[in-house]
């Protein structure tokens, strides 16, 4: 019996209104499969995220979500299948609301309207909370929580929406080592769990460790593979479009860029 | 005359009764949707909508009378709220394009006022409301109305929280923006209707962003807000009626009972905005996120705490927060 992919993009172009995109998409992650999406600002890592989860039109080839044809449209709805981290430090850290509350929301596409969180989204909630260390703060203000915390606690959200496609944008941007570590460990864990991942970084320590493939984009898709294979200097040079970058086991430094 | 006489026995007046009765109504329901305006940072949007009912209720009074009232201004408010969210959502929601389209509607209604024979007595009721003298039939399609607003943000709170807080990750959720803008804007101008009936459609505002400034100020725990704002606009409603009687009866000056209203609701804020500095500076930390309740203790390497020089924002300043916060659309 096979099974089909989480995701796949077959020759997939998401183009904003204004006309920025990414185009030439060809890829296929499977259960229990990360991938690593890496290249230059402006290279439109974000734009193939918001264009999975429905958020910037598909204009060109396809995308299927569990085997399912996911219409051209923007859409609203991916079925519950698609869960987003977004980079915390997007978030109003003046807003009035626990670490708890924020990882309730990730139940709230099952609630609907009408139906108000019960045991088993506490439940669901207690538990992705444990998931990322972060059982003890969960009634913290989320505000005051450090930069890694909240980084984790929404990862915990996400992940107590129980997707199979895990997107993340720039997770470890201004992460310390101890919240570094327990975002791998439970992105390894997840992984195990049969949960695809994939994620938008300069981090190559964490594309080693995590990711079983790279994609390098530009624009357009450069190239698709094992890790070792795609991130080669010559590669990485032509993705960066010939700035100077250097490039060892644990880094990707790129004059001007952040990250690692 | 006594101040239980003020408080109490004025109320068993029928006018003062009715009076009371949808001043209630109006403040709770006006709490609870100004807790979302406040985190939306939708005061400026709310002061646009309170404007562009002024022509509604204009035109209602021409053609219908006192009964064309609420007609009026309910089909000027939703317009309002489509034009609003549409701009909104055109990228064109700047503070001019608001204030154009705002004193746009306001010079339309004063241009169909002059057309009365009363200019000046309709205008000040417009302006200024004419909370004792609701008719008796009016109550009941005020409160239908604020009702209509309650629970239109009532079934979509758990949304209307989660695109406050993280407007992309609302959206990457499934729910539509759109939608939610337009229930919102929509509830928000149907206060603004009932509201502009009683307080005028000059000081709606107040209601609308007072009582959800004094909860940010009481609490920072996300579901009491709402039951803080409703508390204490009711509370000051009760209050702001009883001292327009108190002063017009028994100080025998004419005061319009909607401005002293707004006047109880504003020194409200004042008082508690005081209390929180005190309280902040007992705890010796400046005022925090909210005056009132220390931290939680920390367990796990906290983020720098605020320094103690901040100050608890005013109303406006959480809207041009929430602006800076960049929300996506």
């Amino acid at each position: 019996m096979t099974h089909s992919p989480v995701l796949r993009l077959t020759g997939a172009a998401f183009t904003h209104p204004g006309g920025a995109g990414v185009a030439g998409l060809d890829l296929e992650i499977g259960r229990g499969e990360a991938v690593a999406l890496i290249g230059p600002n402006g290279a439109g890592k974000s734009t193939l995220l918001k264009g999975i989860l429905g958020l910037v039109p598909r204009t060109a080839g396809t995308l299927e979500l569990g085997g399912a044809r996911a219409s051209e449209r923007p859409s609203h709805s991916r079925n519950g299948m698609v869960a987003f981290l977004p980079q915390s430090a997007e978030l109003d850290a003046d807003f009035p609301i626990s670490l708890e509350q924020v990882v309730m929301q990730g139940r709230y596409r099952g609630l609907g309207l009408l139906r108000w969180p019960g045991r088993a989204d506490r439940a669901a909630v207690a538990q992705a909370l444990d998931r990322v260390g972060l059982a003890q703060l969960a009634k913290r203000p989320f505000g005051e929580l450090s930069g890694g915390q909240r980084q984790r606690g929404l990862l915990a959200r996400a992940l107590a929406s129980q997707p199979a496609l895990l997107l993340l944008d720039e997770p470890f941007n201004g992460l310390d080592q101890a919240n570094r570590d327990a975002l791998v460990e439970t992105l390894r864990q997840l992984k195990a769990d049969g949960v695809a991942v994939l994620v938008s970084t300069h981090d190559l320590e964490l594309a080693r460790l995590v990711c079983d493939s790279v994609v390098l984009v530009n624009g357009t898709q450069l190239a698709h593979g094992p890790v070792d294979d795609v991130l080669t200097l010559g590669n990485v040079q032509e993705c960066f479009e010939g700035v100077e970058v250097e490039i060892d086991e644990h880094t990707l430094v790129v004059p001007g860029h952040e990250g690692h | 005359m006594t101040i239980v006489d003020a408080l109490f026995s004025a109320f068993a007046i029928p006018f003062m009764g009715r009076a009371l009765v949808v001043m209630l109504v109006l403040a709770v329901v006006a709490g609870v949707v100004g807790v979302l305006v406040n985190l939306r940072g939708l005061e400026f949007i709310s002061d646009g909508l309170t404007h562009a009912v002024f022509p509604g209720l204009a035109i209602g009074l021409a053609v219908g009378g006192a009964s064309g009232l609420i007609p009026g201004a309910a089909i000027a408010a939703l317009a309002g709220a489509l034009a609003l969210t549409w701009l909104d959502r055109a990228g064109v929601t700047s503070d001019a394009a608001i204030a154009i389209v705002l004193t746009a509607a306001f010079s339309i209604g004063v241009i169909v006022v002059s057309k009365s024979s009363d200019y000046a007595g309709e205008l000040e009721a417009l302006l200024f409301g004419r909370v004792l003298t609701i008719p008796p039939d009016q109550v009941l399609p005020l409160v239908a109305v604020s009702g209509v607003a309650l629970v239109a943000v009532v079934v979509t709170l758990k949304q209307q929280l989660f695109r406050a807080f993280d407007a992309r990750g609302s959206r990457a959720a499934g729910d539509s923006a759109l939608v939610l803008d337009l229930v919102l804007n929509a509830a928000i101008a149907l206060v603004v209707v009932a509201a502009a009936s009683t307080v005028g459609t000059l000081l709606v505002l107040a209601l609308l962003i007072v009582p959800g400034a004094v909860a940010r100020l009481v609490t920072m725990r996300l579901w009491w807000l709402f039951p803080v704002a409703a508390g204490f606009a009711a509370v000051a409603a009760w209050l702001g009626l009883a001292a327009g009687f108190a002063v017009s009866v028994g100080a025998g000056v004419d005061v319009p009972a909607g401005a002293t209203i707004v006047a109880v609701f504003v020194l409200g804020y004042a008082l508690v905005l005081a209390v929180a500095q005190v309280a902040g500076w007992v705890r010796g930390s400046g005022v925090g996120r909210s005056g009132f309740e220390p931290l939680p203790p920390a367990s796990d390497a906290p983020r720098p705490a605020r320094t103690g020089a901040r100050r608890p924002a005013a109303p406006l300043e959480h809207a041009a927060r929430a602006r800076r916060a960049g929300e996506e659309r």
